[in-house]
């Protein structure tokens, strides 16, 4: 018997009956550790059996010659259907030889026993070199276990060979593991939330684990990586047991190596209750909110120990000139915080039991981009998890979370809010959609992380190079209110959450209680309503309509309603698609997009004379108007809002139209009313007069001659040629901003204009001067272009130009020398490029060809 | 067996996907894709800049069927994507020599 092999008709059974015994023994409640462990015996036991057998029937020596377990299963860890990866270790080329057909006999015997193997040779000498382009054999060989024959063999390589070249090696390794990892985080999108995600190699998957053993092991905090982490924190073994139950359960469901936790098999998980102990029953979005729960501990301590290891070897003098910078934190401007090696860092952590402080952290990540370290998240987390430590401000005031929402990069600052559980806190209605997983085809994210993605797709705009983005970046960056938006996104598919009929309609029930809590203005809430409740109707338009049909064009912009509130429905339609799933918004969809966005803009700015004002017809408009201006006469009420354009309404206010009829009411007495509001150095002015000649030069001319930047402006007038003007304008030398006296003085100043009082060209002369002479950073070419045909009475006249301070007052000068009336006006700038849109008439009627062309000469001589 | 090739308005293609469900046909391909026959581009300005919009977004649908349910679906696209303008698209169709199910192999009608 001693010289025959056990014959595979009783091997097999044998080995057979053994996995059903372990598979049973899983199913009837065993851990995945024990499961686990048994599996990895029962391989143990089949291969010692299978290779000692072999090697005495072939009469091979048992010196020269070692079997390894490596990977997985050199760590004791083998699931269901996982590879085995085992070694051959040879002492020389000659036993590498000979053993030839032993390996053969022995890899074909384990394959017909149902064990997956994927083996690898290496002499002795081989393994002295590290080779550079296997990173994955090296990092397997990290946990390498001895499983038969020369054992001698075996501890001179852990021992004597492996030992140098392993620690010279490690900064290499460290880098390719680094590489490996992240090339795999990216592959599926840098996220653990992913609908249907893979257990194993997802972000948060046990690979996660893994490489941060490796990483902890290849920088020195283990001696050994095959002692089972059972001094790892709680949450980690927690964490690994869950996953390990889970990827089990898939092998033993799927019978092959398949990770990928469907939806399928997610309700069959939160039927049994896989991976818990409380006897909970949970249906499976339930049971998947422990899965996230879960990788996310997985993740997150993967990625800090990233940001902690460097992935190249450092020299001495380069660590001693990182530790010189390191100890200069940038800024030292007394923030109890700084960035460090890119990254934002905690300098002061007490400071932290004040939440503002924290608020002021994340709103310089939202402003700066430079994103939290790991470990000042950690230091945050600590103290949110611990009450008992005082903590002050713990609610969030809208001015500080609209600052946030509002800068430049929002995600950088709501990603760590989302994991440190201060997004909840701010907006405890986000709850309702926490790692939710909502059953789509479509969809490949849970609805936070989709919520999430759909802000970093838009502040990714700023910078990008992705030809899909190339039209919806300058909308991004000229967007008005970006705060109202990107608190939209938030807010728009909360009601996935919600026990409604209709997502948008729990969306809109979030609105109100965040709304309630967080104190918004009444236009603020409006604006945020109108997205979140339109905000599948573009996509639809586009999908579902022919854009080119000015009938589709004209019903969207009905929709729309202002310009404004288009550029914000563009760029939300655009990031709700785009973060569906990364081939969501094809080119094809972007295009159609735009178009649509180009065709209603356009219909905007060539119709706004089209649509005036019956006041008669608005009465519940009209009836808050005159309550809120102090139930004023509804005659007098009326008369105000005669004849304004319908984007008057659109973009006003209830409130702001009823302090408009007050200031119309003081025109009897004062026939300039001015209002100038601000905040920073970003200013409003309103004003009201009788229209009269070269009006909109005049006051586009004050503005000039103190310094103001005009950014936006509308021009408007009722039917009894009452002219209501708003402008924005940046206050470029700061003057209001430091000056508040200096307000009543500057709106004075407007009134004397206006009314005569005082000469124009000498407040002028200086500061115009002065502008001219200072050549513009970008060149924008002047086009000008006339349009007879978008208005019954006006012509448009459409002018692309350099902006520049004061420009608006030399065109309002040129419009005015020429008699040309501004029936309406629409002011818009885009980084150095303004674009003015005005409706234009002489003697009551359209401007003539010949005016035309003397007007395009003038203009073409004035701007250039 | 014949092969549809429909280009459509992409407004068109969920009432073109609900007719041929309504005849039992299900299974097709979608592809978004650009292009124009009469129905020339035109050209859009925005803010100052010229957009010519020549090749126009269309939804490209292709399926095969059996013989007997050819003209049935040539109808039901017919009817549900014509608008009666320029630019409502096209229908092609081609003989196909064989289908073959990758699963398992099977041939012919069956396989569709």
């Amino acid at each position: 018997m001693e010289d025959s092999v056990t014959p595979l008709s009783v091997l097999a059974p044998q080995c057979d009956a053994q996995r059903e015994r372990i598979r049973k023994l899983f199913e009837s409640g065993a851990s995945a550790q024990e499961t686990l462990r048994q599996l990895c015996e029962l391989a143990d036991e089949i291969i010692r059996r299978v290779f000692g057998e072999l090697q005495r029937v072939r009469e091979a020596g048992s010196q020269g010659l070692a079997l390894l377990a490596l990977g997985g299963y050199g760590r004791e860890v083998l699931f269901p259907y996982s590879d085995l990866d085992l070694l051959f270790l040879f002492g020389n080329e000659k036993t590498e030889e000979e053993s030839r057909p032993l390996i053969a006999e022995f890899s074909r015997t384990l394959w017909d026993l149902g064990f997956r193997v994927s083996s690898a040779g290496r002499t002795f000498e081989e393994c002295r070199r590290i080779e550079q382009d296997n990173a994955e054999f090296h990092l397997a060989m990290l946990d390498r276990r001895f499983l038969d024959g020369d054992k001698s063999l075996f501890e001179r390589l852990d021992s004597k060979v492996l030992g140098g070249p392993e620690r010279q090696s490690r900064p290499f390794l460290m880098a390719e593991l680094q590489r490996l990892t992240r090339d795999r985080l990216a592959r599926y999108g840098n996220t653990i939330f992913h609908l249907e995600p893979n257990v194993k190699d997802a972000p948060g998957g046990l690979r996660d684990f893994h490489s941060t053993l490796w990483m902890r092991q290849l920088a020195g905090d283990r001696r050994d990586p095959r002692i089972s982490p059972v001094n790892e924190d709680e949450l980690t073994r927690s964490a690994v047991e869950f996953l390990s139950a889970i990827r089990c359960f898939l092998h033993y469901s799927n019978e092959r190596n398949d990770n990928t936790l469907t939806y399928e098999l997610q309700a069959e998980a939160a039927r049994r209750s896989l991976g818990t102990d409380d006897n909970l029953r949970r249906n499976a979005a339930e049971w998947m909110r422990l899965y996230y729960r879960h990788a996310r501990t997985l993740n997150r301590q993967l990625l800090r120990f990233m940001e902690q290891r460097p992935p190249s070897a450092l020299s001495l003098r380069q660590r001693l000139l990182n530790a010189t910078i390191r100890s200069k934190p940038e800024g030292g401007n007394g923030k109890p915080f700084a960035v460090r090696d890119g990254l934002l860092e905690i300098t002061n952590e007490q400071a932290y039991a004040d939440r503002n402080v924290t608020y002021l952290l994340l709103t310089e990540a939202a402003r700066t981009g430079v994103c939290l370290s790991r470990e000042a998240e950690r230091s945050i987390a600590y103290i949110m998890a611990h009450p008992e430590l005082p903590q002050r401000n713990s609610r969030v005031p809208w001015p500080v979370l609209s600052e946030i929402l509002g800068a430049d990069y929002p995600g950088v600052a709501l990603r760590p809010m989302h994991r440190l559980g201060l997004l909840i806190e701010a907006l405890p209605e986000f709850r309702n959609i926490d790692s939710l997983v909502v059953r789509d085809f479509y969809h490949r994210y849970t609805v936070d992380e989709h919520s999430l993605r759909t802000i970093e797709h838009l502040q990714e705009l700023a910078d990008s190079s992705d030809p899909r983005a190339v039209h919806f970046a300058p909308l991004w960056r000229t967007v008005d209110r970006r705060d109202l938006l990107i608190l939209a996104l938030l807010l728009h598919d909360i009601g996935k959450g919600m026990p409604v009929e209709n997502h948008v309609t729990g969306s809109l029930q979030a609105l109100e209680t965040a709304a309630d809590r967080l104190k918004l203005a009444p236009e603020e809430k409006t604006e945020i309503h109108f997205l979140i409740e339109h905000h599948l109707d573009m996509s639809a338009t586009v999908q579902r309509r022919d854009i080119f049909d000015p009938a589709t064009v004209a019903g969207f912009a009905a929709t729309a309603g202002t310009h404004e509130r288009l550029q914000r429905l563009s760029l939300l339609t655009y990031a709700d698609i785009h973060a569906v799933n990364p081939e969501a918004l094809t080119p094809w969809k972007a295009e159609m997009l735009w178009q649509l966005f180009v065709s209603t803009s356009n219909y905007f700015s060539r119709t706004l004379d089209r649509d005036r004002l019956h006041a008669s017809d608005e009465g519940a408009m009209l009836e808050q108007v005159r309550q809120l201006a102090g139930d004023a006469p509804k005659v007098e009420v009326e008369r105000f809002l005669e004849g304004f354009p319908r984007r008057y309404l659109a973009v006003h206010s209830a409130a702001e139209m009823a302090a408009h009829f007050e200031m119309y009411r003081k025109l009897a007495t004062d026939p300039v009313q001015t209002e100038v509001k601000g905040k920073h150095h970003s200013f409003a002015l309103t004003l009201l007069a009788a229209d009269r000649p070269a009006l909109f030069a005049s006051i586009a001319g004050v503005l000039a001659a103190w310094g103001m930047n005009i950014v936006k402006a509308d021009a408007f007038a009722n039917a009894a040629n009452v002219v209501l003007d708003t402008f924005q304008f940046v206050d470029l030398h700061r003057t209001l901003e430091l000056n508040p006296g200096e307000i009543p003085r500057f709106q004075q100043e407007i009134a004397d204009v206006l009314n005569g009082k005082q000469p124009l060209e000498p407040l002028l002369r200086g500061r115009l001067a002065g502008i001219l002479a200072r050549p513009p950073k970008v060149a924008v070419p002047t086009s000008l272009n006339f349009d007879d045909s978008s208005s019954e009475h006006c012509t448009l006249m459409e002018v692309i130009t350099q902006d520049r301070p004061g420009l608006l007052y030399e065109l309002g000068s040129a419009l005015a020398r020429l008699s040309c009336n501004i029936d309406v006006a629409l002011i818009d700038t885009e980084g150095q490029k303004a674009i003015d849109v005005f409706y234009l008439s002489a003697q009551s009627g359209k401007l003539t060809a010949q005016k035309r062309e003397v007007l395009r000469e003038v203009l073409q001589a004035t701007l250039s | 067996m014949m092969k549809i090739e429909a280009i459509i308005q992409p407004s068109r293609f969920e009432s073109v996907k609900e007719a041929l469900a309504e005849i039992g046909i299900e299974g097709m391909t979608v592809i978004e894709v650009r292009g124009h026959g009469r129905q020339k581009g035109h050209t859009e300005v925005y803010r100052g800049r010229e957009y010519t919009v020549d090749l126009i977004p269309k939804v490209k649908l292709e399926m095969v069927l059996p013989d007997q349910l050819v003209n049935r679906a040539v109808e039901a696209i017919l009817k549900s994507a014509k608008t009666g303008k320029i630019g409502d698209g096209k229908i092609f169709l081609t003989r196909v020599e064989e289908a073959i199910r990758i699963r398992n192999e099977e041939r012919g009608e069956g396989a569709l």
